[in-house]
């Protein structure tokens, strides 16, 4: 009895030990030696995407013979983690779909944008997008979709408030908020936790002139506009205007509560009406505006990229394979069919004209000039955001504002 | 034990000298002898160094390197990971909520399973049913109910306040999970209910090898119920104890879904334990040294924790 429990003591701690210590997976890839099969990883958007790669994919084989791709449907919330094995394992995939790349192309792992499609797509693709798809001074991502952020606000709330117009400016903005919850809703949905707190935050912060960046691009994150935006947000939570927790709030929670009709204003995409508001009231009452500004003059929107980018592999064999599939998404009907299924915003010109017929997301496309970017060319930007969703929500609830924006400019001038 | 014994037996006459055997086993022969064991052993040795040695180095190597954000390795880094791991503000809290973590629900869980064994042993009608009960919350995954307690806990839609405004206990919804010290007990509470089943069994069978003579011979000494409890069966558990507590205290110390599924370790980093700002520091910190660093220091941590527990519990007088 005695001699069994050294065993079982001994045998517990070795598999427990054990199972904690294996966190490293590694997942399995054949080579092929044509080159001529290529391994795509795409990020779910949402419950259509992977029908829309399978047919793709079917067509693509079928217009190419003895060409094949096999697709990976990958999870937002687990892709980083799988990116960062495959290329610590060697196990690049051929074509990656995802929201950053320049680290990858400061590591050298992957192709020049104009090595993997023809001129003519290379041509096609909004010089707005191109800009965010350089790394010093060179194209090597390919835009794959984009999106913007305007304000939507619940027509039947204004009107029950006696507010007529949106709100242009801050201050009118809380005057707004005030009054809404006068009439029992909550003035305007504040998603500050982990999950996108960085593109909320921008989105206060550029219409008060300030972002991550200084004019020379170097990391300016504790910026005097940048304070006055968050003590901005601080004063609307502690008066008690936005919804309670922003710092714990996902944009989820908000956007359904908006569509719930007890959220008066909330920054949406244009993947909000399909993804949020028809799956609960169709017949919701809501207009859409541009984000307001600190002064009211000037209104920029948050511009979103997704990208595509072509890994270096097996010195070059795979090279004419990746320009043959990424060639052929880039056909307009191709592209046009992805972005009317998703609802994101075109990079191509030519797909521009398609979107633009269907008003709600004229808006968004007319927005789309005067949007700008996280610096998501940076290859520490990945790091920076990543603190931010960590940290920033904390300055509307305990923190003081200064301090958390002190730490995270921390963060980001040691990451680079 | 048999195999102990027949192994025993073989080494004995491997190694005795036979006086009335000639000519003596040649070098080879006697080799072949000495690595025979090895036929036995050799399979769990590979597996043991595959599945637990192997890990263990890659990650000690692991926080030994400068990683890139993209995943490729840019070569070492010495020991800059661990004096940037222990110069992070947030490495202390999270290293001392962790202990409270595991120690409070250690205790709370081992407490609850001694009351549990005991009554699942006793006799009852319905027995059966209560037993199949306590083996619910093991059967369900620990990721579902989680996220079944986050939306019960919610401050919008939440059961529990619901529930708790309607007997008047609150007056305006609570937001549990966005406060860090009431996020932390209702996710200890989680844990709790979760390690609830295990323990409780092994107490049980603990309790099952109990043999009913010593209960006998206290009743016709005369002692209670509370006595009987303290002087033996408490004593006689002490294996059983033994094991459920560490095995605990190693799962507790990594529990990673129930905190992930709730709070996320947020606010900022104030639910974090060492698992998930393990998991942070990779992710989104993008820093895969220094998460490696902190999966050492946690390693490191579980084992004297253990090694403590074991010497404090007086674990050799358990196993002479």
């Amino acid at each position: 009895m005695k001699r069994h429990l050294t065993g079982v003591i001994a045998a517990g701690l070795t598999v427990a030990l054990g199972v904690s210590a294996c966190g490293k997976g590694s997942s399995s890839s054949d080579g092929d030696g044509g080159g001529k099969t290529i391994k795509f990883v795409a990020a779910i958007y949402d419950d259509n995407t992977q029908g829309y790669w399978d047919q793709l994919i079917k067509d693509f084989e079928a217009k190419n013979p003895g060409y094949k791709v096999q697709l990976e449907m990958v999870d937002w919330t687990v892709m980083d983690g799988k990116v960062k094995t495959y290329v610590q394992t060697k196990q690049v995939p051929d074509v990656l779909n995802y929201n950053s790349f320049s680290d990858y192309a400061r590591d050298g792992l992957i192709y020049k944008a104009s090595e993997v499609v023809s001129p003519e797509v290379l041509g096609d693709f909004t010089p707005t997008f191109v800009e965010q798809a350089k790394y010093q001074g060179e194209q090597y991502a390919l835009p794959f979709i984009s999106s913007a952020r305007l304000l939507f606000y619940n027509k039947d709330l204004f009107k029950k408030a006696g507010i007529t117009d949106a709100p242009k400016t801050w201050d009118e903005v809380k005057a707004d908020a005030q009054k809404i919850k006068g009439s029992g809703a909550i003035g305007y949905g504040l998603p500050l936790g982990p999950e996108e707190a960085q593109a909320e935050f921008y989105s206060w912060a550029m219409n008060n002139g300030g972002g991550w960046v200084d004019a020379s691009g170097k990391w300016a994150i504790n910026q005097q506009a940048n304070v006055d935006t968050l003590n901005y947000l601080r004063d609307l939570t502690k008066s008690g205007l936005t919804q309670p927790n922003p710092e714990t709030t996902d944009r989820k929670k908000v956007f359904n509560q908006f569509a719930q009709g007890r959220i008066g204003m909330a920054i949406g995409g244009p993947f909000t009406r399909a993804g949020f508001i028809d799956k609960v009231n169709k017949d919701l009452q809501y207009g859409i505006a541009p984000l307001p500004s600190k002064s009211g003059s000037e209104h920029n929107t948050l511009g979103v990229m997704d990208v595509l980018a072509a890994f270096k592999k097996d010195g070059g064999k795979n090279k004419e394979a990746v320009k043959k599939f990424l060639d052929f998404y880039y056909q307009k009907e191709n592209t046009a069919k992805f972005l009317k299924l998703e609802n994101f915003l075109p990079v191509t010109k030519s797909a521009g004209d398609a979107l633009s017929a269907d008003p709600y997301f004229k808006q968004f496309v007319d927005a789309l000039p005067a949007s700008k970017f996280a610096p998501t060319t940076n290859p520490a930007w990945t790091a920076v955001a990543g603190a931010v969703k960590q940290d920033l929500g904390s300055a509307v609830a305990g923190q003081e504002p200064k301090k958390v924006l002190d730490k995270i400019q921390q963060t980001a001038e040691k990451s680079g | 034990m048999s195999e102990a014994g027949t192994q025993g037996a073989e080494a004995a006459a491997a190694s005795a000298p036979r006086p009335g055997t000639a000519p003596r086993p040649g070098p080879a022969r006697r080799l072949g002898r000495a690595l025979a064991p090895l036929l036995w052993l050799g399979p769990s040795i590979a597996l043991i160094g595959l599945v637990v040695l192997w890990p263990v180095v890659e990650m000690v190597r692991t926080s030994l390197l400068r990683i890139s954000s993209s995943g490729a390795t840019l070569g070492s880094a010495g020991a800059g990971k661990y004096t940037d791991l222990f110069a992070d503000e947030d490495f202390w809290p999270v290293v001392l909520r962790t202990l409270g973590w595991v120690a409070g629900v250690v205790v709370v869980t081992v407490l609850l399973s001694l009351a549990l064994g005991q009554l699942l042993n006793a006799r009852f009608p319905g027995r059966r049913v209560v037993r199949w009960a306590v083996i619910v919350p093991w059967a369900a995954s620990v990721l579902m109910t989680s996220l079944i307690w986050r939306w019960m806990l919610d401050n919008d839609s939440g059961l529990v306040n619901r529930v708790l405004l309607d007997l008047g206990v609150l007056d305006e919804p609570v937001n549990w999970l966005a406060h860090p010290t009431q996020a932390m007990l209702w996710m200890m509470w989680v844990a709790v209910f979760v390690s609830l089943p295990f323990t409780s069994f092994v107490i049980l069978a603990g309790l099952q090898t109990v043999p009913g003579e010593v209960y006998e011979a206290a009743r016709v000494d005369g002692a209670g119920t509370l006595r009987t409890y303290f002087t033996i069966t408490l004593p006689l558990l002490r294996p059983a104890v033994l094991i459920a507590s560490i095995i605990n205290i190693i799962n507790v110390f990594n529990s990673f879904p129930i905190i992930w599924a709730m709070t996320g370790g947020g606010p900022g980093h104030a639910t974090d334990t060492t698992t998930t700002f393990m998991y942070k520091l990779a992710f989104a910190d993008q820093d895969v040294g220094m998460s490696a660093a902190m999966a050492v220091v946690n390693f490191a941590l579980i084992l004297v924790l253990v090694l403590l527990y074991l010497r404090a519990s007086r674990w050799r007088e358990e196993t002479r």
